[in-house]
């Protein structure tokens, strides 16, 4: 059932989107916040159910690609979305009735809200991630056989592209190469394809559990109040309240192609005394505890303020400094064989299966 | 002996600390004008104390925040300009009608510090009479991607300063931070506080010389330490909000405390920061909800609630400031500083002398990694000494890296912390660090 968004929701969504991925700087996301929440006094958004658009509408992800500098260091422009959508209606020959989010978290939860309210296209309730992994190619689309092309981008200098390329992963590489030469972020549309495909290999409800989210986390009460709330919500479990004792910088080799170095945070259990480490390439990809895999890619990991119940900003964090970690499971599309070939740690060159993988 | 200072409005306040012991009851004096309530304060300590002092330190922070805003010039530089009013970079209601005149220029740089755009200073020396002729004196200036290469905005400033050397321009790669709002907005108010900046540092060094001649004269900063009175006049955002980090290392300074946590109990509730080798632990914004940050290094310091976790091992100190002490603190705490009253004071009077190196470094392995930050700690160190640090006594407090999420592959953040010039705190860690050393 469809539903206009309010500056509220806007603002719990905020929150949200901050909790899926605690390791990414939020200020894009205040930003957007901000900017969306001003334009909502002359103009609404509309967010829908996938199944609310005919089965062969054209939906199409929007999003933001980053390597370089941060979407708060350069700020938009303003027309890169409606010029990408309009690239990919002129290169299709169709018109795009929804949009939806390249990710579920972060910077791309709220986006669409803003793009929805300069094209007046509805925003879909739905995505192809479930959450924030770096490449472009890691989504239950791809897992589902949904082309990736033709993608439009277009930075903050006005130039734009559109890539044709059938292989996601060619893509990937295409499209991160041209985002460095923009700066250090693009606006793209991608994944085009009908309302049917989306239903069927999309991750649903992500704008409307990011909104869930912020409510739990803005509310009154305390932290661990927060916390069975989300664990109600979302099956959240902590792994661990624990005291960051080292923080690690360019802690493994890379040469993935993957954006930003990996770093790795060793953290003491308050009260056990065990050690904990995570292991971090753009987002938290692995948690040990005491050496054994308490959590692992595609498994969500966040960090709360184990004192006043929110979000914990990976930045901040300095030796001394106790936080939960929690964990919540991604999407189901993730667990399949395809899903873990896409997205477990080996995928991120961290020599190590799910353990899904081995016990199903 | 070291000497404190607080000026407020038309008041000055002052309190003398040798080693880790207030040494004089806080003087107070309210005049017709601030210059007079200092001078009044300065000479009765003189009095008392002649050239025994050998240090003063004054938070300003409190004059500074309640000065009118001087209006300025915004010169923002990016590859093309906001497309919608949405778009367009906000300011906080408090220092947005201070900004007469926004100014776009082409331009900008990537994190590998390469340009986005052409400068467009052709375009810019055509509007530069106009920006002249208006009688403003300061201006702001703010690139895309400054943090990785500041040229832009200094060829802009030179091409300022080439017409007018009397400008006042306050460029944003002089602060840190990886949002151009939060840059634009430091930029601006430093700007529009530079003016209050130049004629509190007159106004103190005027008078600490006549009183005290041989001693150093400096301002508490926003991180708990100190500069030479100098730098206030070019930045005064960085004396802006030293309030709470003062508190923090007056009351580590009475309770002997170099590391450790530090709960401070006001009227307005209980707030907790740590020390670390002497000093507050800082972080390099001061965020204010939703809107831009202030890019200047501050002490952290942030509400105590029942849910604290309770740290074995970790030393704490519990000052209990109220201004009626009939019931006990929140929480059950048991404050051992229960009359601590002038802990600002007390922590101007200890503050060393800080030193910051925070900047992009490309690197391509695990040793070069630690080159460049070793580069990093020995430049921070240079930098206390030349701010008046010993160089026998100058430590690094914090040196960290941090990656950069889906930054440029290579391209880290070096953060590092110099601190010199012994306070009573730094005293304590120097010779807990001997100690270890001869152990």
């Amino acid at each position: 059932m469809s539903t206009v968004l309010t500056p509220d929701d806007v603002g719990h969504l905020r929150t949200g989107a901050h909790f899926l991925a605690c390791a990414i700087d939020p200020t894009a996301i205040h930003v957007y916040a901000g900017m969306i929440q001003e334009a909502m006094q002359t103009r609404s958004v509309e967010l829908i159910t996938v199944d609310e658009l005919a089965p062969d509408d054209l939906v199409v992800s929007v999003g933001m690609v980053t390597q370089g500098l941060f979407i708060s260091d350069m700020p938009p422009v303003g027309d890169e979305f409606t010029g990408c959508i309009e690239a990919i209606e002129t290169r299709l020959g169709r018109r795009v009735r929804a949009i939806y989010s390249l990710a579920a978290a972060n910077i791309n939860g709220i986006i669409p809200l803003m793009v929805g309210l300069q094209s007046s296209l509805p925003v879909v309730d739905s995505d192809p991630m479930g959450r924030v992994f770096p490449l472009i190619s890691q989504t239950t689309l791809t897992i589902g056989g949904v082309a990736i092309a033709p993608i439009a981008l277009m930075g903050a200098t006005g130039e734009r592209a559109v890539v044709e390329a059938g292989d996601p992963q060619r893509a990937e590489t295409l499209v991160r190469a041209l985002v460095t030469e923009l700066g250090g972020w693009a606006a793209t549309v991608m994944y085009p394809c009908s309302a049917r495909q989306l239903a069927e290999h999309g991750v649903h409800g992500s704008i409307s559990r990011m909104i869930h989210i912020g409510e739990i986390l803005e509310a009154e009460t305390s932290a661990e109040s927060k916390f069975l709330s989300l664990s109600e919500l979302l099956g959240v479990t902590r792994i661990a309240r624990g005291r960051v004792t080292h923080i690690e910088g360019l802690s493994r080799p890379t040469d993935l192609g993957l954006p930003a170095q990996p770093s790795s945070v060793t953290l003491e259990e308050e009260t056990t005394g065990q050690i904990i480490r995570m292991e971090i390439q753009n987002e938290i990809l692995l948690v040990l505890v005491d050496g054994a895999v308490a959590a692992a890619v595609p498994d969500m990991v966040t960090l709360l303020n184990s004192e006043h119940g929110s979000v914990a900003n990976l930045d901040d964090l300095r030796v001394g400094s106790v936080v939960d970690v929690l964990k919540l499971s991604a999407a189901p599309q993730w667990y399949s064989e395809a899903g873990l070939d896409l997205a477990e740690p080996a995928a991120f060159g961290i020599p190590l299966h799910h353990p899904r993988r081995h016990h199903g | 002996m070291r000497l404190g200072l607080m000026l407020k409005g038309t008041s000055c306040r002052a309190l003398v600390v040798e080693g880790r012991s207030v040494v004089s009851v806080a003087e107070q004096r309210r005049a017709s004008s601030l210059a007079e309530a200092l001078d009044s304060v300065l000479s009765s300590l003189r009095l008392q104390f002649g050239s025994q002092i050998t240090d003063v330190t004054a938070d300003v922070g409190r004059v500074l925040a309640s000065a009118r805003p001087g209006n300025v010039v915004a010169v923002r530089i990016s590859p093309r300009p906001p497309a919608d009013q949405f778009h367009n970079t906000r300011l906080p209601a408090h220092i947005e009608p201070a900004v007469t005149k926004t100014v776009h220029v082409q331009g900008g740089h990537d994190l590998r510090g390469r340009p986005l755009a052409t400068l467009g200073l052709d375009a810019f020396l055509l509007e530069l009479p106009s920006i002249l002729s208006g009688g403003l004196r300061n201006i702001a200036i703010t690139a895309v991607g400054s943090t990785a290469s500041a040229e832009h905005e200094t060829r802009i400033a030179d091409a300022i300063l080439s017409n007018n050397s009397d400008m006042r321009i306050s460029i944003s790669s002089d602060f840190y931070s990886g949002a151009f709002r939060d840059r634009d907005y430091t930029a601006v108010l430093n700007s529009a506080l530079m003016q209050s900046g130049e004629e509190l540092a007159a106004m103190l060094d005027e008078a600490g010389k006549r009183h005290f001649p041989a001693a150093a004269l400096s301002y508490a900063r926003n991180d708990g330490g100190r500069a030479p009175l100098a730098r206030l006049a070019t930045a005064p955002v960085h004396a802006l909000r030293p309030e709470a980090a003062m508190a923090i290392l007056g009351a580590a300074t009475l309770g002997g405390l170099s590391d450790g946590e530090v709960v401070i109990c006001t009227d307005e509730g209980v707030s907790v920061g740590n020390m670390r080798g002497g000093l507050p632990v800082a972080r390099s914004l001061i965020r204010q909800g939703y809107e831009a940050s202030l890019a200047t290094n501050a002490a952290i310091v942030e509400p105590y609630t029942a849910n604290h976790p309770f740290r074995p091992g970790i030393k704490t100190v519990v000052a209990d400031i109220r201004t009626s002490q009939d019931t006990p603190p929140e929480y059950g705490l048991v404050p051992p500083l229960p009359l601590a009253r002038d802990l600002t004071l007390v922590g101007c009077a200890a503050t060393p002398l800080t030193a910051w190196i925070d900047r992009l470094e490309r690197v391509s392995g695990q040793a070069d990694l630690h080159r460049v930050q070793h580069r990093a700690e020995e430049e921070a160190s240079s930098a206390a000494v030349q701010l008046g640090a010993g160089p026998t006594d100058t430590r690094i407090i914090e040196s960290n890296v941090y990656a950069m999420p889906y930054g440029n592959p290579g391209i880290i953040r070096i953060r590092v912390q110099a601190a010199g010039g012994a306070s009573g705190s730094e005293e304590q860690a120097l010779n807990a660090h001997a100690m270890e050393a001869t152990a």
